[in-house]
């Protein structure tokens, strides 16, 4: 399984317009980048507390409920974000068009 | 006293020579003085230094004081001068009266004149007013009178508490005789001094309760949470309760490998949720690189199609193509039945002088058109598929070698579930087509698969292998020929297709490669049911019609596609493409639309309720030089078809609204539904092609002459 998992990173990575991707832990710390070293830790930081903020959002509206996806679309990047209890995975990309 | 007495009446006796009025006063005075002395006496007499020390003759010398009436100071004949008469005139004495203080009072006697006047003036009578004042004068004297007697009465009550009660009760009557007296203050006061208790104060000291200071966030989730985690845990109890109470029972053994197998599992799962996040992310990577085409899918509807009048096109949306079986040719395409994104595509290769190793199934979603979501790798080249209806991840696919594998796709995609047996099951040659059939009454699932080899296989999924039974052998209805050693043959069909009846599940159709459709029953292993002489070429595809199961079409290398009506002879309708017709399929939402593609790279779209000649849409999907199209495939939802080629691409393409039209109700049947319309539709149709069933010669009255 890890295997396929290294793969389907590899090759988000080779997608068009992709510019990086993130693995953060639970606790707010970067396990996988593709990006320099100071633009991961902000954006580890900065997106694992909006994600917080945003499952908080969803869960409170309905406890049955829960966050599966976030997307945040910028003038110049979209950021997707995939939250897990144990793990954030980011994606930032650049819009074609 | 008496020594003191002595020189005061010496004293008198000599003053008594100066004077009668002025004696006496001096008599009086000596005596105070006397007294006075007697009272100094006793003290000591302090003398100043600088007194006159004077002789005894000097000190009994009396100098004589005289107090008289008169005020010498007073001055006399006081006179004031007056302008006015220019003369002094005497002023009357001020007499010996001084005057030290005076005030004007404001009380007039009520007698006076004044108070007279003031009394009009309150306009009360003033003679009245003396009268009554005068006897409630009287009246108050009285009765204040009688007040103090009586206070004088309490008084000696008072003084005696203790036995003068009876006494004091007399005392009150005797003034209530004489006028009632109310007295309002009557009252008895009694008061009792209780024992005042000792006040006692103790104090001890104890250990404090040990304290914590605990804060969190509470929102509603968190508590949800909290419920469900405790919930969670009282499972696990009852759980770990029964598994203690069953292992008291049974000797045990395989804990410790359990723990293990547990944390490994826990792992597993979370490598399996990432997986799973890493694949959302492709798609809305995706979703964001193909945002037109998603927008086209999604609302394109060609405005033209308003002015064309009954032609459509089609759309072409996304291509699906996987880098490693790029060379394959696309041997099959099916659309998931339970999940309307989801479609498999078979790749193996068709063209077989250039065999290719190797082959895979891939399934595809259009959310995500840049790679498979799920990839069986086979050995050897794919050839067709199927998914079951119930248990949308059960794939059976047919295999060029002969073989059938069974995938699970929820398990694994790396291995099939089952595999035929290659030495003992398996088909003799290429297997075309394999079609999930019902369960068997005992839950197992079972398919039927033919093969160029000439024979339908029934195959059933036991624990964990296959039971294969041999349906019918397709021999063709030809002499036998002469083998090699001499012995008779009979020469079997190569079925290239199969179909079964949508209402009877009894009911199949073979297609071969000698151009003939064979209708089956599973029930006979012998005969056929019918035998269509459909056409010159290998059938390639036959299809029910979705909506009408009397229906069926049939294609072929050719150049043709037949529709046929069950047990009808000569085909209903017969459209020539003009190259080699790969698939054929009905479409889902109209009884009279099919959709097909041919070798030279376009699809045709017909829908013979509009045109009985011509396709209503052609279009060519791929460059018609290079590629062929092999496979095409209707959505059950959307309004989108795919179709294959040979260099392992599928590609989608939206149906325009003018090869979707639904039918209109008549005026007169406007509460029929959709379904019915559609029935109707193709009934019309039918009705006008069918040939009646019996031909009766008319009598012909010169043929009769004749004869």
């Amino acid at each position: 399984m890890s295997n396929e998992v290294e793969e389907t990173m590899k090759r988000i990575q080779s997608h068009k317009g992709v510019v990086g991707t993130i693995v953060v832990n639970s606790e707010g710390i970067p396990i996988k980048t593709t990006l320099d070293n100071t633009t991961t830790v902000q954006y580890a930081g900065l997106i694992s507390a909006l994600s917080d903020k945003a499952r908080s959002v969803v869960r409170d509206l309905d406890p049955s409920n829960d966050l599966t996806f976030l997307r945040i679309r910028s003038k110049k990047h979209e950021i997707m974000v995939a939250p897990d209890k144990e793990f954030i995975l980011i994606v930032v990309q650049t819009p074609t068009d | 006293m008496p020594p003191a007495a002595t020189p005061k009446k010496k004293g008198g006796e000599k003053t008594s020579t100066s004077g009668g009025k002025s004696l006496k006063k001096k008599l009086s005075k000596s005596a105070e003085d006397d007294e006075f002395e007697q009272w100094q006496k006793s003290k000591q007499l302090l003398k100043p230094p600088d007194q006159l020390e004077l002789t005894d003759a000097e000190l009994k010398e009396i100098i004589p004081r005289v107090l008289q009436s008169l005020n010498l100071q007073q001055p006399d004949s006081v006179v004031e001068f007056s302008f006015e008469q220019g003369e002094f005139i005497p002023k009357p004495s001020p007499g010996s009266a001084v005057l030290v203080f005076s005030q004007k009072g404001t009380y007039i006697h009520r007698e006076t004149d004044e108070a007279r006047k003031q009394l009009i003036a309150q306009g009360i009578d003033p003679s009245a007013f003396v009268s009554t004042e005068s006897e409630e004068d009287g009246a108050e004297e009285t009765t204040r009178e009688e007040a103090e007697t009586e206070s004088d009465v309490t008084e000696e009550g008072s003084e005696n508490v203790g036995g003068g009660e009876t006494k004091e009760a007399e005392e009150e009557a005797k003034p209530q005789t004489g006028k009632k007296l109310t007295n309002q203050f009557n009252f008895c006061e009694r008061a009792a001094l209780t024992y005042k208790y000792p006040i006692m104060s103790r104090e001890t000291q104890t250990v404090p309760p040990p304290t914590d200071t605990f804060s969190a966030n509470i929102l509603q989730w968190i508590i949800y949470d909290g419920y469900q985690q405790d919930y969670e845990a009282q499972q696990l109890e009852k759980e770990l309760e029964r598994q203690r109470r069953e292992a008291g029972r049974m000797p045990t053994g395989k804990q410790a490998i359990k723990k293990a197998t547990g944390k490994s599992s826990h792992n597993e799962a979370m490598q399996g949720r990432i997986y799973e996040c890493w694949k959302t992310l492709e798609r809305m990577l995706n979703l964001s690189t193909y945002d037109y085409i998603a927008k086209d899918y999604r609302y394109w509807e060609d405005p033209a199609d308003e002015f064309r009048e009954e032609e459509g096109t089609l759309l072409p949306l996304w291509k699906f193509a996987y880098d490693k079986t790029k060379r394959n040719t696309v041997t099959d395409l099916l659309w998931n039945p339970f999940y309307y994104d989801l479609f498999a595509v078979c790749l193996g290769f068709l063209d077989f002088m250039n065999p290719i190793k190797g082959g895979a199934v891939l399934l595809f979603t259009i959310k995500n058109p840049s790679f498979p979501d799920y990839i069986c790798i086979t050995e050897s080249a794919v050839m067709c598929i199927d998914i079951h209806k119930k248990y949308p991840y059960m794939l059976v696919v047919g295999m060029y070698d002969g073989n059938v594998m069974v995938y699970n796709i929820q398990a694994t995609c790396k291995e099939p579930a089952f595999q035929s047996n290659s030495v003992t099951q398996k088909h003799g040659s290429i297997v075309w087509e394999v079609k999930w059939v019902e369960d068997l009454p005992d839950g197992e699932m079972n398919f039927f698969s033919v093969s160029s080899d000439g024979k339908v296989n029934h195959w059933i999924l036991m624990q964990n292998e296959f039971a294969v039974t041999t349906i019918i052998n397709l021999y063709l209805e030809k002499e036998q020929v002469r083998g090699p050693d001499g012995t008779l043959v009979k020469r079997k069909a190569c079925a290239t297709c199969l179909t079964f009846h949508p209402v009877n599940p009894l009911i199949y159709l073979v297609g071969t490669e000698e151009g003939l459709i064979y209708k089956c029953s599973t029930a006979y292993s012998t005969s056929y049911l019918f035998t269509y002489q459909a056409h010159d070429m290998p059938v390639y595809r036959v299809d029910y019609n979705k909506l009408n199961a009397d229906v069926f079409a049939s294609c072929s290398a050719d150049w043709r596609i037949k529709i046929w009506e069950d047990n009808r002879n000569e085909p209903l309708y017969v459209f020539d493409l003009g190259s080699c017709v790969g698939d054929v399929k009905w479409a889902p939402y109209s009884s009279t639309v099919f959709g097909a593609v041919t070798s030279k790279g376009s699809a045709y779209i017909f829908d013979i309720n509009v045109n009985k000649y011509k396709p209503i849409c052609v279009q060519p999907v791929v460059s018609r030089k290079k590629y062929k199209l092999t496979r095409i495939a209707f959505n059950n939802k959307l309004p989108i078809i795919i179709c294959g080629d040979d260099k392992g691409c599928a590609t989608a393409l939206k149906l325009s609204p003018n090869l979707r039209l639904p039918c209109k109700p008549p005026k007169k049947q406007q509460h029929l539904d959709q379904h019915t319309l559609q029935l109707m539709k193709l009934d019309k149709l039918l009705s006008l092609v069918r040939e009646p069933a019996t031909l009766t010669a008319p009598p012909d009255p010169a043929g009769s002459t004749d004869s």
